[in-house]
């Protein structure tokens, strides 16, 4: 295979999966009374007519300890095995990059507790051969005194290297700054519900230097409103999941996801979760549908000019588009220290699939599999 | 590039969103005892943080929007 060192988007995403800090949990106001080791591989694969694209094979360990009664550490490992094509513009299979490396991602976050609230650090780190990455986390919650409602504060900031093997830019980098807010409120015995709202700045490099014609603004901000309900169904043994977001960014991009999911307990310690994801975003402002130069052909926009400074981008994931997923989750309590789960999931995304609009004509759908195995054993 | 404006759309999602948060605070408390469901595992906001690791960061790969339920996550090339 020529072993042009692309960075792909799952394997770049894959490569983070160890990064994010443990979230807001609801209601996580103690101490775990047990630590708890999980491992967990994780098999995906992406592809669209006529090329397959993307595969990660992918090993996590994360653990999680309680220490001295008011403290507890958490982290994990990843490492991602990341093989496969990328188109360089739209959905083009005709000179697609390929690619084959490995990646390497770990955090760790100690938090402290208090009679009424939770005091969190955290740090993370990854790296790979054209991308380092180092993130710094503080967060804070603070519950009523009965406990059924808690706020959540925090800030993070994270400080990213790039050095694409292909020279196009050298020593770049990008800085982010993140700040939190967000509300858990006990509704009934039998409700939980969560908001939850982000806000980011970052400034740097944002292009990616695999895609051809890609010169995107040196400045990100993104916002995000996620709220989330979980329902328990005494009679039936079951709980739903409900989540929505809304994400905004300077790019133009605007997105609605929506999240439901069904815990059925089972005989014998067995959970079956069928769950569904429903997608829709906005193109980027800057991104242009496959209609080329009729002098210079693909993958020049119209009227592209070189050296020029005008933001352009035929990333299919700036397109505008619909996606959906569905998934099925089977997990088992073998007994009070094992327990394992399998998950499937498919994920497909189409242009003609985006609601509130009409979404980017002209490209191929994509489409991925996932497998997620994990072992749990607690002390 | 255009900066973009929070839009009424936003407006009134952050609006019906605090309301209905706030409106808990007009149900009757739940009681220290009623808690049992509540500290179920999968009534937990992250019931599976691996797993929810593994999606967030295949979606953040996949498209153009991402974060919402984190701080201080490290970046990454894939977007």
């Amino acid at each position: 295979m020529d072993k042009i060192r692309n960075t792909p988007p799952a394997g770049k995403a894959l490569l983070a999966a160890a990064m994010l800090l443990p979230g807001v949990a609801a209601h996580a106001e103690t101490p775990p009374e047990r630590a708890a080791v999980s491992v967990k591989y994780l098999y995906y694969k992406e592809d669209q007519p006529g090329l397959d694209r993307i595969k990660v094979h992918s090993p996590a360990v994360s653990v999680l300890a309680p220490i001295a009664g008011e403290w507890s550490i958490a982290g994990s490992v990843t490492m991602d095995d990341v093989s496969g094509a990328s188109p360089r513009y739209h959905t083009a299979i005709s000179g697609a990059s390929r690619m084959d490396d490995l990646r390497k991602a770990g955090d760790v976050s100690v938090t402290r507790y208090f009679p009424r609230g939770t005091v969190s650090v955290g740090a993370a780190f990854s790296t790979e051969h054209d991308y380092r990455s180092r993130a710094l986390s503080l967060q804070g919650t603070y519950a009523s005194e009965d406990k059924n409602t808690t706020w959540a504060l925090g800030i993070g900031g994270s400080d990213d290297s790039i050095n694409p093997v292909n020279n196009i830019v050298t020593d770049e980098g990008r800085q982010t700054v993140n700040v939190l807010a967000g509300v858990t409120q006990v509704l009934t015995p039998l409700d939980v519900a969560q908001l939850t709202f982000t806000h980011s700045r970052g400034h740097g490099y944002y292009s990616d230097p695999y895609k051809l014609v890609d010169n995107r603004p040196r400045e990100r901000n993104q916002s995000t409103a996620l709220m989330q309900w979980n329902h328990r169904f005494v009679d039936y043994g079951g709980t739903s999941r409900l989540s929505y977001r809304y994400y905004r960014d300077n790019f133009g991009v605007s997105a609605h996801t929506l999240g439901a999911e069904y815990v059925q307990s089972l005989a014998n310690g067995w959970t079956v979760t069928p769950s569904v994801r429903l997608y829709s975003q906005r193109a980027a402002d800057f991104y242009f549908d496959p209609v080329y130069d009729a002098r210079l052909g693909a993958p020049f926009p119209p009227g592209y000019v070189f050296g020029g400074s005008a933001f352009s981008s035929a990333d299919q994931r700036l397109s505008g588009f619909g996606a959906v997923t569905v998934g099925f989750k089977v997990a088992r309590q073998i007994d009070r220290d094992w327990s394992v789960d399998l998950k499937l999931e498919r994920y497909e995304q189409r242009g003609s699939w985006r609601v509130f609009g009409s979404g980017s004509p002209g490209l191929d759908p994509m489409r991925a599999v996932s497998v997620q195995l994990g072992v749990t054993r607690l002390w | 590039m255009s900066r973009r404006k929070p839009g009424r759309a936003m407006a009134w999602l952050v609006f019906s969103a605090t309301a209905a948060t706030l409106s808990g605070c007009a149900l009757p408390p739940v009681q220290a005892w009623e808690k049992g469901e509540l500290a179920r595992p999968d009534m937990l906001m992250q019931a599976d943080p691996l797993e929810t690791k593994f999606n967030e960061h295949i979606y953040a790969s996949k498209e153009a929007a991402s974060g919402g339920s984190g701080v201080g996550g490290g970046g990454c090339g894939c977007n």
